[in-house]
């Protein structure tokens, strides 16, 4: 979209205003927040082409929406929801508020309203919501496009982060230095699963997957810059990022079916974000903290650097695989590890991993287990289980793209 | 060339407008508005504004307050020219976020003497 200022001006200064007014204003009055910026902007989009565009247009904005909330705050009367002495307590300091918009600030805002959204009385899906709501700046549908959900859950999942959060106490409206540490883990798992969502996502829309890509990485970005979330951990993460981002155009045919690793043209894979990649990296590995992100970081490097498929070292993957179950337990990092050491060592010894596990439900279920145990029994030469294990994976898989790309790999 | 007053009215019976839109929403109206302007901007004589509370000047004392017709009826104005009534229109009739399900724009020509 052609404006003067990029292709998301508006969403990310929604999302900068948002966390600028919830520092001054307080997490409480959330929805009141929301209002007000809503408005701030489109008053922009209304004035803006007929006048000048302002020389500083976060200012014009954060003025046009500072105003507007202090006079509905003033009123008090936002459907009851405010008590007077609430009202009063908080619309006092911020009035008059002198406002010099320091970039460095400004992210400083984001990254606490960041931290405001990983609350952890709220379920991790109201986590993600809330932040895509007021940090992204996607709306209601907006959001249930992107994370599968009806519009009706994510309305309801809004309503009652907005309400945990109109219960914290004004005394603790700004966050403390506890909290910005035992929040920082839950940070990173949002941002990680943003990046998933749209990394992994059975979503058709390409330009979709890689916007919750880019807003990830965006927002990761501002942690790392942060001294609170300066962590080896947040460095593995973008390191992650990246180095997924990098393989992203190779990942689709022309039509936009998905190509297994060993089909990708591996002269698409961008060697410039290849590198970023394995600088954030390098980061991550100075001091004595390993992550699950560390774990996914150091696979996805060893694919980068791999110049074919069958230069592979799976080796080392399936040692970043244990590495990765062993500080993220899970019976799905043990069904890739049995991939990789099939790779490596041959079918039987990957099938002799998974002799011995009890996969939980959610995994039995899915596609990646059949799928899986297809492809390892056709190599050992089990051509009745796998034909078996074939059907259930092709009935289970949850997208077209997913259903052709196992049509073809489990011949 | 003559010039024609353009006024956004609010049709009558319309209801409240539509959800608020995205700010993605926004900013695809904003690339349509310059867009639009980029187009006619040889026609654009002044493009206005919205227009707010207002009073009636008279010689005989008048009750305060507002114009109620003209703030409920009319959003904004703007001035373009054009060679004639149905070429104005049809650069109103363009104009993105104006004409929509409940509002629409009145042109009238502006008479100018000679």
């Amino acid at each position: 979209m052609t404006t003067p200022f990029g292709d998301h001006f508006f969403r990310h200064e929604y999302g900068r205003l948002v966390a600028m007014l919830v520092r001054r204003v307080g997490s409480r009055h959330l929805e009141a927040i929301e209002d007000a910026v809503q408005s701030s902007l489109l008053a922009a989009v209304e004035s803006w082409p007929r006048s000048v565009v302002p020389d500083n247009p976060l200012a014009w904005l954060y003025r046009v929406a500072h105003n507007q909330l202090v006079g509905e705050l003033r009123r008090g009367t936002r459907r009851g929801e405010l008590a007077v002495e609430h009202a009063r307590a908080a619309v006092e300091p911020t009035i008059e508020d002198p406002f010099v918009p320091l970039s460095g600030d400004v992210r400083d805002d984001l990254l606490r309203m960041l931290f405001v959204c990983c609350d952890d009385a709220l379920p991790r899906e109201s986590q993600l919501v809330l932040a895509l709501k007021t940090l992204c700046g996607f709306d209601v549908r907006e959001i249930a496009e992107r994370l599968f959900m009806t519009e009706a859950n994510v309305y309801k999942r809004l309503g009652r982060a907005r309400a945990r959060l109109r219960e914290v106490p004004l005394q603790a409206a700004d966050l403390t230095n506890a909290q910005l540490v035992s929040r920082l883990p839950a940070v990173q798992v949002i941002l990680y699963t943003l990046f998933t969502e749209g990394y992994l996502s059975a979503h058709a829309d390409g330009a979709i997957r890689r916007e919750l890509c880019a807003e990830a990485r965006r927002l990761t970005e501002v942690l790392a810059e942060h001294p609170r979330g300066r962590t080896p951990p947040t460095f593995a993460l973008l390191a992650l990022m990246h180095l997924h981002n990098a393989r992203m155009a190779a990942r689709q045919d022309g039509s936009g079916g998905l190509l297994l690793l060993e089909e990708q043209d591996r002269s698409l894979w961008d060697q410039g974000e290849i590198q970023v990649g394995l600088w954030w990296l390098a980061r991550a590995a100075e001091g004595d903290v390993f992550s699950r992100y560390h774990a996914e970081a150091g696979i996805a490097a060893e694919h980068c650097l791999s110049p074919s498929f069958g230069d592979t070292r799976w080796d080392r993957i399936v040692e970043c695989y244990e590495l990765l179950d062993r500080v993220a337990p899970s019976a799905l990092h043990t069904l890739n590890r049995a991939v990789a050491i099939a790779e490596w060592r041959g079918a039987a010894h990957g099938l002799a991993l998974l002799d011995g596990l009890a996969p939980p439900s959610w995994l039995l279920g899915s596609y990646q287990w059949s799928a899986v145990l297809s492809d390892l029994h056709r190599r050992a030469g089990h051509v009745d289980i796998a034909a078996r294990y074939r059907e259930t994976a092709l009935e289970s898989a949850p997208s077209e793209a997913i259903r052709a790309t196992l049509a073809r790999r489990l011949r | 060339m003559p010039r024609y007053l353009c006024l956004q009215r609010n049709l009558p019976g319309a209801g409240a407008p539509a959800d608020k839109p995205s700010p993605a929403q926004m900013q695809a109206m904003y690339a349509k508005f310059n867009d639009w302007r980029e187009k006619f901007q040889e026609s654009l004589v002044d493009l206005g504004g919205k227009l707010g509370a207002g009073r009636l000047a008279t010689a005989e004392p008048a009750p305060d307050g507002p114009l109620v017709e003209v703030k409920e009826l009319v959003g904004g104005y703007m001035i373009v020219s054009a060679a004639n009534l149905d070429e104005a229109v049809q650069i109103a009739r363009e104009c993105p976020g104006l004409v929509r399900p409940g509002s629409g724009v009145e042109v009238i020509e502006i008479h100018s003497p000679g």
